[in-house]
């Protein structure tokens, strides 16, 4: 690494023109991802034609990098106050963190996000500066193989994630899958499912489900609720999580940053799977995993430092070998390509003024974001005291615009409709939607990675056990899977005198088999 | 207090309506169909592709010279969904007054009808077409580490050659199928969601070949990572001086992607000539032409007419290959 082209990188970045554009950049894209469905790729698409006319187009290219990891902390706003999860990657934070916000402590919830979303940044970002290159390597070495192994792994994690009955959570998930399967086959373009409609052609998308199942689901469940008691307004105690709680979250979001820096680098999928992988390694690690689904602090910092820790380590594709790992990245690539650079593995050496421009300015902008999180928390949480009455009305028109702007198709929104019925029925009944949405949207994930691995092996399957990585993430499935069945069998045949340990033990079992 | 949080709940909402606003405006103004003043409102540009990718690109540029030379607003809309044919089906039945316009791509109405279902087939018939845009060239390219560097080459291959496509149905598929089998290679396509996800697998030597747009392994190629083989234009690319066509290698081959502006079937002449007009006018400006540059498109400024002859003329050369070599792009066909 060029030390001095790094240090000059921050004499770019601190700029006053530019620090002005790394801040509108942050709070346009924290503003946007308040809103579900319209995404930061829509947004720089917007905004792109700035690249012509700024006075400095690193600045242009720093505004919109800004957009995008802006939006990473603005979605779990409305994850944690109004269950409506924006992206795939903060589905899991709603759990614990709509879980906590009804507990009067949305405060600390929100707080620990914007501190687990600034250090997993942060960390990712140190990655970024030092192992960039070295990284970008390894993502190549994940092929279709690599991707279905991991895949199914993700499957295993999403049962294990729920709180409720497991066979509840298993069926949820197995009509996750099967709704991932809905559209045109992507390998043969035979329809499924689609009932003849163009419509469903490119099957359902993730925003649909989610803001159905969650976000409508509970509007519906909330309305007949609503008829029983009268509302009291949750006691909004602590806006800022207390130091105890800090010590609590803190290994969480080690661990988690960690984890989203890994995965986030590889190209689809890599931030579901950081986010899902996050929050499964804390609830593994707890003394106590029952509390997980019901306000544990860990449930909330740990997947929200993945989810932002992958969002900047989703650069590293970008930058180092030209490939661009989401639409926003696209964006992103276009935006370079109007400054005159073909983002590449010789962008760092043809022009390390914009590399470490904008990564420099990745530091700068996480700070921002942090620094306006923290007034932004306390006006945020304000919103839980607004009656139901005039509060579900709102939710629901953003649920409602959120969905229409994904595509401008007033058919998603009718779908979405349909979902919250079906979120609705599942709330009633017992169901949870989190394992329907993870499964979901791995679905595709694990059916096209396995598919084309197939094609790769010529149809022979011994190929997912020799290569290494898929091997090493197999063999990973297998003790995931028997661990917890080999100590059952330990555990029974050394304590048979203590029943009275053998029931305490019971619970928290159950809890490691799902 | 508690009207406090309730105006800030709507201050809140308020601002996200505005934000949402900006997303997919919608204007219902439509253009006038009186000569000499069109447009009389927002012109709606739907694109049948996600942002990002060449197509909405190229629709973005085209709508920034539209709104300079003609004033008013052409906002793009993005409209993805079944390869455009969802964006098409849209501009089909939109008000034929020039309040709606369109870039559209080849291979909707050229390549895609070679996989699809017979009712999901969309036919240029239902457009008027106005004016040529820009060629967007494949490329065969192949990794380091399968050791392929021309069409001889494959001679040597032991077993199978497996090669990424962008998708079912999309000129990388056709351009690549049509390669092996006339070379009477033994090759397995391998679809991937799009360019990157196959240009990914290509340099992690996951797969041995890939066919690509130009533009999107062009960087790759230079810094020597991956080999370019043929290219399947017409001619050479510009920005590939060195790598010969298909036809020089000799195979019998040409597919490549462009672009046209179409409007709905009977949108009045008038309208249709201030279009043209306006984008002949941003094709001389040296912004477009250094966009054309930096994606690597090639121009192919020609008039609407000789657009739909080629399409025909594509449409009909790809249908007898595809017979010819019992080549099968979607089992759906």
């Amino acid at each position: 690494m060029d030390f001095s082209a790094f240090l000059d990188g921050f004499g770019v970045v601190t700029q006053p023109g530019n620090l002005v554009y790394c801040l509108i950049g942050v709070v346009v894209g924290m503003l946007i991802g308040v809103l579900p469905g319209l995404g930061p790729a829509a947004t720089m698409a917007i905004l792109l034609p700035i690249v012509y006319s700024a006075h400095d187009p690193v600045a242009a290219i720093i505004m919109l990098a800004g957009i995008y990891y802006g939006a990473q902390y603005g979605g779990t706003i409305t994850s944690v106050l109004l269950r409506i999860p924006g992206e795939a990657s903060s589905v899991v934070t709603v759990f614990d963190g709509f879980a906590l916000a009804k507990q009067g402590k949305a405060g600390t919830a929100l707080g620990i996000a914007a501190i687990g979303s600034f250090i997993g940044a942060t960390i990712s970002i140190i990655g970024l500066t030092l192992l960039g290159p070295l990284v970008a390597e390894f993502a190549l070495d994940f092929g279709p193989p690599e991707y279905a192994a991991l895949a199914l792994l993700g499957v295993l994690l999403v049962a294990t994630i729920g709180n409720g009955n497991t066979v509840k959570a298993l069926a949820a998930a197995a009509i996750g899958l099967l709704l991932a399967t809905v559209g045109s086959d992507s390998f043969t373009s035979a329809d499924r499912f689609t009932f003849g409609s163009l419509n469903l052609e490119d099957g359902i998308d993730f925003v649909v489900v989610a803001m159905g199942l969650f976000g409508v689901g509970e509007i519906l469940y909330n309305l007949e609720e609503r008829h029983g008691k009268p509302h009291v307004p949750a006691a909004i105690a602590n806006i800022w999580p207390s130091r105890k709680e800090l010590k609590e979250a803190g290994p969480a979001i080690g661990r988690g940053s960690v984890i989203g820096f890994v995965l986030g680098v590889l190209p689809g999928g890599g931030a579901v799977m950081a986010s899902l992988a996050a929050y499964a390694a804390e609830k593994r690690v707890a003394k106590d995993p029952s509390r997980f689904g019901r306000g544990a602090i860990e449930g909330v910092a740990s997947p929200e430092s993945a989810n932002n820790a992958a969002a900047t380590s989703s650069f590293i594709p970008l930058l180092t070998i030209g490939i661009p790992a989401n639409a926003s990245m696209a964006m992103l690539y276009a935006a370079l390509l109007v400054v005159g650079v073909t983002p590449g593995p010789q962008l760092i050496d043809e022009r390390p003024d914009l590399f470490w421009g904008v990564v420099n300015s990745m530091y700068i902008g996480n700070l921002i974001l942090l620094l306006l999180s923290i007034p932004l928390v306390g006006i945020f949480v304000r919103i839980l005291r607004v009656r139901p009455a005039i509060l579900a009305p709102i939710t629901a028109l953003i649920t409602i615009l959120g969905v229409y702007t994904i595509r401008n198709s007033v058919f998603d929104i009718f779908l979405m409709i349909v979902f919250g019925v079906i979120g609705y029925l599942m709330k009633k009944t017992g169901f949870e939607p989190g394992p329907m949405v993870l499964a979901f949207v791995l679905g595709s994930l694990i059916e096209s990675s396995f598919r084309r691995s197939m094609l790769i092996f010529d149809g022979d399957a011994t190929g997912f056990v020799t290569r290494p990585i898929s091997g090493t993430i197999l063999a990973f499935v297998v003790l995931v899977i028997a661990f917890p069945l080999i100590k059952r069998a330990f555990r029974r045949r050394s304590t048979p005198a203590t029943a009275e340990a053998a029931a305490s033990e019971d619970a928290p079992r159950e809890d490691s088999l799902r | 207090m508690r009207k406090q949080t309730f105006s800030l709940a709507a201050v809140a909402a308020g601002a996200a309506l505005a934000l949402t606003a900006c997303g997919g405006v919608q204007t219902t103004a439509g253009g006038g169909s009186d000569s000499g003043d069109y447009p009389t409102g927002a012109v709606n540009m739907p694109v049948g592709a996600s942002a990002g990718g060449s197509s909405d690109l190229i629709s973005r540029q085209i709508s920034r010279g539209l709104s300079d030379e003609l004033g008013g607003s052409f906002p793009v809309i993005n409209r993805e969904g079944a390869n455009g044919a969802l964006a098409a089906a849209e501009v089909a039945k939109a008000p034929a007054d020039g309040s709606t316009i369109s870039v559209q791509n080849a291979s909707l109405f050229a390549i895609t009808p070679l996989a699809v279902p017979e009712d999901q087939v969309t036919s240029i018939d239902d457009f008027d077409v106005v004016q040529g845009v820009s060629r967007d060239d494949y490329v065969l390219v192949a990794s380091k580490g399968s050791g392929f560097d021309s069409i001889d080459s494959f001679a040597d291959a032991d077993g199978k050659v497996t090669y990424g496509t962008t998708g079912v149905g999309t000129g990388a598929q056709l351009a690549c199928a049509l390669t092996f089998n006339v070379n009477k290679t033994p090759a397995e396509a391998i679809p991937f969601d799009g360019g990157a996800p196959a240009l990914t697998a290509l340099l992690g030597d996951q797969v041995d070949t890939a066919c690509l747009q130009v533009g999107e392994a062009i960087e790759n190629i230079r810094s020597g990572k991956i080999v370019p083989i043929v290219v399947f234009g017409p001619e050479r690319v510009e920005f590939l001086p060195d790598v010969p066509t298909a036809q020089e290698s000799g195979l019998d081959v040409e597919v490549a992607q462009y672009r046209f502006m179409t409007v709905p079937k009977g949108t009045p002449q008038d309208v249709q000539d201030a279009i043209a007009g306006a984008m002949q006018a941003t094709f001389e400006t040296s912004e477009y032409q250094d966009f054309n540059e930096q994606n690597n498109l090639t121009p192919m400024e020609i008039s609407g007419d000789e657009v739909v002859a080629q399409l025909e003329e594509d449409k009909q050369r790809y249908a007898d290959l595809v017979e010819e070599y019992g080549i099968d792009l979607g089992d759906a066909s």
